[in-house]
């Protein structure tokens, strides 16, 4: 395993986030230890267990460290019934759970040293399923608010009542967000910080305004003894609106029902909540989502060649043709829930402009209002992450250049301030239209084709003079020009990268709007580029199993063979193609890395000449059929402006050996 | 249809000519990048405003001498269906309006080009030669 490229970059990862992670399970333990000694459960703790060892499940499934994902998962399906008992984890439990997380710890070392993990102790297991985290009647708070009565986990609702029988406090906030006051930089995180310092802060909410799209408010529940004055003061509300949380009436407490404690209980921070419940995920566990869903889609385009096959042959397989046809509209069921859990609001990115256009105002000077509207839009979020540059782009230049000082504004009868827009709609089911939009001088095709030498009649003209590489209209005599610094970047960005289009226009003094319009979603890809000859390739990641330096001594070639040579490998002949050879670009000579791929479960390795790096990138598709060559799946620009062909080894050996059965 | 705009360009010693409405742009010509596997008149791909397009090389399509590239060398990028291909010519500088009362049907031994040449126009005596292009990029590869 130890020449594993993608592996080992993983391991590397792995052990240093588990690491911290079991360091945090020990340290919840500890604090769950102590309130079990003072007969004080401790749900938050217990919470945080929870999580480190459901994050630990995860991470070791995905480099396959299998005692690890058996003994967390064990562990973690006992902390679920704690939880849900409200936060009650008895003493023995501790020890067993101690027991079991020190286990963990000796398997990620292994890991770390390159070793196997020693497979779990049969006991173990055992001890972990019979440690008996109930024992006493898990005590659950009766109601205590109609608001927030159903939105509490038995842990949460424990917190509460454990802060009100304190003689505590716990009150009721909402935070409502605002264009007003995120320029004054107060958002839901600096709110919860500075929440944070006078209490505990218990639940924070989301929760969308009815009617839909009139935006989000938070409703926040916090244990504390500030006044409530403060506290209205510090969430940005109304004093009037805090509500108050009082200690309900006793009622009788009842055993938990452990028959809804099972495997589909989700993880108690995602229980489905009155509002919008959120839960972050990695964008990768998303990308790897959809790489199983495209296995997935593979192996059924197989299923289905074969099914006509049999078809010819005479046989009767009209019910397995239902179920393959029942399995096509689960598979797009599945592929549009991917795609919905890969979407992020607009709004979520757009909001931080504020700041932006904060910053580059100078008030007296230059001022602009930014509006931002951009209702329910959503979009992928690795299209969002690319195109934010782009729009910071826009903006920088409107304020910088487009929006006259306010003396000018004045002068022209406009209103003091410039105003900036920003919209975002969806134009149709996968494509989305921003716009940024400003009441600035507009751009000057007079300035604009003189510096260029060329003639700018339309609108389509000029996005072409101000869009190509190195164009400025910044040193130009007049100053009424005033845009086009850099804006390649938003052309690249926009159409290059993301495939999408950018409209401009223009009219003097009146104003400029810039239209971006992009697909919802890409395909992203991890991918390794190399060189063969003086072409340079990228593969995906996943497809490839390991890579090694290739030693030409070692290489035996079989008499008559065309350009495939065997390699001794663990005690193994391995095939090793040239690549170079394969696509007809040199004679492989200059080859010294191998790339292996399965093919039939058999290991083939393709000799390249240099690895040049690992990167994520947007793969397009190849639509000509022209250009639609078996081995090729599509390209990608790796920032040369240039297309980079994207690389299906799998099919190029089978492409190879139908070349071989032909000779 | 009479009088309507072409695109001119040349490719060897002959000037062609495609209808400016099938032209959707014209670009200089850098590189492409080789696409191995396929035909030997495809230059390879190129990437024209976020559209990943093949070249064909007219020269190679038909069947002329390859020359070193020139600044003069262009892309016609052409849409014929569903399709947008590139069309690589020694050079393209003018639009032509050509009558098509002048068009008439290719000479049978017409040399160069012969067959994806599908009327032959006339100009003030200079012959422009109308390209079929959907037989230059192959239309029966296509799928639509």
């Amino acid at each position: 395993m130890s020449e594993r490229v993608d592996l080992r970059e993983f391991v590397g990862g792995f052990v240093a986030e588990a690491d911290e992670l079991v360091a945090a399970a020990n340290a919840s333990l500890l604090e769950i230890e102590t309130g079990n000694d003072s007969q004080q459960p401790r749900p938050r703790a217990v919470r945080d267990l929870f999580r480190a060892l459901h994050t630990i499940k995860g991470l070791a499934a995905m480099i396959g460290v299998e005692p690890i994902v058996e003994i967390a998962h064990a562990l973690e399906t006992a902390v679920r019934i704690a939880d849900k008992g409200g936060g009650r984890f008895t003493s023995p439990s501790v020890q067993v759970a101690i027991k079991a997380v020190r286990a963990i710890a000796e398997r990620v070392r292994a890991v770390a040293d390159d070793k196997a993990p020693a497979a779990v102790p049969s006991g173990l297991l055992d001890a972990i399923a019979n440690a008996d985290a109930t024992p006493d009647p898990p005590a659950i708070p009766p109601p205590m608010s109609a608001t927030w009565d159903t939105r509490l986990s038995a842990s949460e609702r424990q917190q509460v009542f454990q802060a009100l029988r304190g003689g505590g406090h716990v009150y009721g906030l909402v935070f409502q967000p605002s264009a007003e006051l995120a320029a004054d930089s107060i958002n839901i995180s600096t709110v919860r910080t500075k929440l944070a310092e006078v209490g505990e802060l218990i639940k924070v909410i989301p929760r969308s305004l009815a009617p839909a799209g009139r935006g989000v408010v938070f409703d926040i529940l916090i244990a504390s003894d500030a006044s409530p004055a403060k506290l209205a003061e510090l969430a940005a509300m109304p004093v009037a609106e805090v509500s108050t949380i009082e200690l309900p009436v006793e009622r009788d407490v009842t055993r938990v029902d452990m028959s809804a404690v099972n495997e589909e209980l989700p993880e108690p921070d995602s229980a489905p909540l009155a509002g919008r419940s959120l839960v972050r995920v990695e964008l990768s566990r998303l990308d790897d989502l959809q790489e199983q869903l495209s296995l997935l889609v593979a192996s059924r385009f197989r299923l289905e060649r074969e099914l006509t096959a049999m078809t010819e042959s005479g046989l009767d397989v009209r019910r397995l043709r239902e179920i393959t046809d029942l399995q096509s509209r689960q598979l797009r069921g599945l592929r549009r829930a991917i795609l919905a859990a890969r979407l992020i609001r607009v709004t979520e990115v757009l909001d931080p402009l504020s700041l932006l256009v904060r910053s580059l105002v100078r008030p007296g000077v230059k001022e602009v209002k930014l509006e931002v509207d951009a209702r329910d839009a959503e979009l992928d979020k690795a299209v969002a992450d690319r195109l934010l540059p782009a729009i910071i782009h826009l903006i920088r230049n409107a304020i910088d250049h487009a929006i006259e000082p306010i003396d000018e504004r004045i002068a022209k009868g406009k209103p003091r301030a410039g105003i900036l827009r920003v919209t975002c709609s969806e134009t149709s089911t996968n494509q989305v239209e921003l716009v940024i939009a400003d009441d600035g001088r507009g751009i000057d095709r007079a300035a604009v084709a003189r510096r260029s030498g060329r003639t700018v009649e339309s609108d389509d003209d000029l996005l072409e003079v101000i869009t190509t590489p190195g164009f400025s209209t910044r040193s130009t005599a007049t100053e009424t020009s005033g845009r086009g610094l850099g804006m390649d970047i938003v052309r690249r960005i926009a159409v290059d990268q993301l495939g999408g289009q950018l409209f401009v226009s223009t009219t003097p003094d009146v104003g400029t709007a810039f239209t971006l319009r992009v697909p919802v979603t890409i395909a992203i890809m991890d991918v390794f580029s190399f060189s063969c000859g003086a072409q340079s390739f990228v593969v995906p990641v996943s497809a490839i199993e390991e890579i090694f330096e290739l030693d030409a001594a070692a290489r035996v070639t079989p008499g008559g063979a065309s350009g495939v040579t065997l390699l001794e490998r663990r005690g193994r002949a391995m095939p090793v193609v040239s690549l170079g050879v394969v696509l007809a670009i040199d004679n492989g000579a200059s080859a010294n890395k191998a790339l292996v791929v399965r093919r039939n479960g058999e290991p083939v390795a393709f000799a390249v000449d240099r690895m040049l790096g690992r990167q994520e990138v947007v793969v397009r598709p190849i639509d000509d059929p022209l250009a639609h060559v078996p081995g090729v799946s599509g390209a990608t620009d790796l920032g040369d402006g240039r297309p980079t062909l994207v690389l299906d080894l799998g099919e190029l050996t089978g492409k190879i050996a139908r070349r071989e059965r032909r000779v | 249809m009479a009088n309507e705009l072409h695109v001119a360009f040349r490719v060897g010693a002959a000037d062609y000519a495609v209808p400016a409405s099938q032209v959707l742009h014209l670009e200089s010509f850098d590189t492409a990048t080789p696409i191995p596997g396929t035909p030997s008149y495809v230059a390879g791909l190129v990437q024209v405003r976020g559209r990943l397009i093949p070249v064909i090389d007219l020269r190679a399509r038909f069947g002329l001498p390859a020359i070193p590239r020139t600044i003069d060398h262009r892309i016609v990028i052409v849409q014929s269906g569903a399709r947008v291909t590139a069309l690589l010519v020694d050079s393209a500088r003018d639009v032509v309006k050509l009558d098509d009362a002048t068009f008439a049907r290719p000479p049978e031994m017409l040399d160069g080009g012969g067959g994806f040449v599908k009327a032959v126009a006339t100009v003030a005596k200079k012959l422009f030669l109308l390209v079929d292009v959907p037989r230059v990029i192959g239309e029966e590869l296509g799928h639509g």
